[in-house]
């Protein structure tokens, strides 16, 4: 069966280049293509003075496209409580399919993992904060160059991922969140985010109509400040929820040739 | 340059991010351990932001942050798919963890992530 699905996608991949000379996908680099006129000619001329942000991608997304990244945010959070809430309960243990002992014995055994070739503790302690620091020039410098706050949310989530790396008792953890926390700090983020919005609509606007925000700021001024109280929602959010997952999974996975956890089994 | 040239700079680069699309989907098909089969999703989604990227690009454009002598719509490459792709690969890092959530499930309960392993165990 796996053969013939096998042949039937070769096939289907041989198949691509006729699709592609009849003309259905734009030559690369074509100005005039379907893709390049229309409406992004009118976000390139005009993003810059509407939004006030001189990165033409964070002012489509934060401010043109905001009520989108509003809810791409909250899938994201969605995505931490769904699995903290798979991993939440535990199974019926009779139910479960427990493997034999000379099953496990049989597999080769890896032992604990030695790192030989990098003092970790040293490197990691060298690495973090640099990781951090540019996390928030990531995060500010959203709106002048590029950046934003998904990509510096996920370089702090990768900062605490280095963190976890350290051997445990040798020195203590920079920050330490555990399950509940790092999911309740996602929903700050989140609500960080639809807070903005809220405040716009109190000043009298529609929801992320950044003019209207009832600080009494200019034009351009009320637009970075728009846009950079959503990037710090989506950075605390992404981060959070990054957090979350490797909790949830961590707190969870059982390796064969963990002794702890083997005892409670057996 | 001959029309082959002209053909494979205009055209050749949809033949290599299509070739990405279908080698994530083969694997998806193929595989038999789940973990190969969540990191050949994830090889799928990589070649759809290529493809989406692909379409932004222009010639003789640069990246879309303002520079104070360029003016005009034909300088910059295309914003919209940068912006677009930038919630993509965020959500698809959403359906990673939640995949690998799901996947340490099955892995307590059949003990193995192996789909020849799990229909044994299942019918035994």
């Amino acid at each position: 069966m796996r053969k013939v699905l096998a042949i039937i996608t070769l096939v289907i991949i041989l198949l691509i280049p006729t699709f592609l000379f009849d003309g259905i996908m734009p030559s690369i680099g074509d100005p005039n293509s379907a893709p390049n006129t229309h409406v992004s000619d009118y976000y390139i001329e005009n993003s810059v003075e509407m939004t006030n942000s001189p990165n033409m991608v964070t002012g489509i997304l934060a401010d043109f496209r905001g009520f989108d990244t509003m809810f791409e945010t909250t899938v994201m959070f969605l995505a931490g409580l769904g699995a903290v809430l798979i991993l939440s309960n535990r199974p019926n243990i009779k139910k479960r399919f427990i493997i034999p002992r000379n099953y496990i014995k049989q597999r080769p055994n890896i032992g604990a993992p030695r790192y030989k070739t990098i003092n970790k503790d040293v490197m990691i302690t060298l690495f973090e904060p640099l990781m951090m620091i540019y996390a928030a020039y990531v995060y500010f410098h959203g709106e002048i160059s590029l950046g934003g706050g998904f990509q510096a949310g996920a370089v702090l989530g990768l900062a605490y991922i280095i963190d976890v790396m350290i051997v445990p008792g040798r020195r203590k953890k920079l920050f330490a969140l555990d399950k509940g926390n790092a999911l309740s700090i996602g929903g700050i983020g989140t609500f960080i985010y639809a807070l903005t919005g809220i405040l716009t609509m109190t000043g009298g606007g529609l929801c992320l109509e950044y003019d209207k925000l009832p600080f009494g700021l200019s034009h351009a001024e009320s637009h970075s400040a728009g846009i950079l109280m959503i990037e710090l929602g989506v950075t605390i959010c992404v981060m959070a929820t990054i957090i979350t997952i490797l909790n949830a999974i961590m707190g969870r996975v059982r390796f064969d040739d963990d002794p702890i956890k083997r005892r409670e089994d057996a | 340059m001959t029309s082959l040239e002209t053909f494979l700079a205009a055209k050749g680069i949809y033949f290599l991010t299509f070739l990405l699309l279908f080698l994530g989907l083969y694997g998806m098909i193929t595989c038999g351990n789940y973990m190969k089969k969540l990191i050949c999703m994830n090889i799928m989604q990589v070649a759809v932001i290529f493809i989406f990227l692909c379409l932004a690009q222009k010639d003789g454009g640069t990246i879309p942050v303002l520079f104070s002598n360029l003016r005009n719509a034909e300088d910059y490459i295309n914003p919209l798919p940068h912006a677009l792709m930038l919630t993509a690969i965020v959500v698809s890092m959403g359906t990673t963890g939640v995949g690998l959530a799901l996947l340490t499930r099955i892995k307590e309960k059949y003990g193995s992530i192996e789909e020849d392993e799990i229909i044994e165990r299942e019918n035994k």
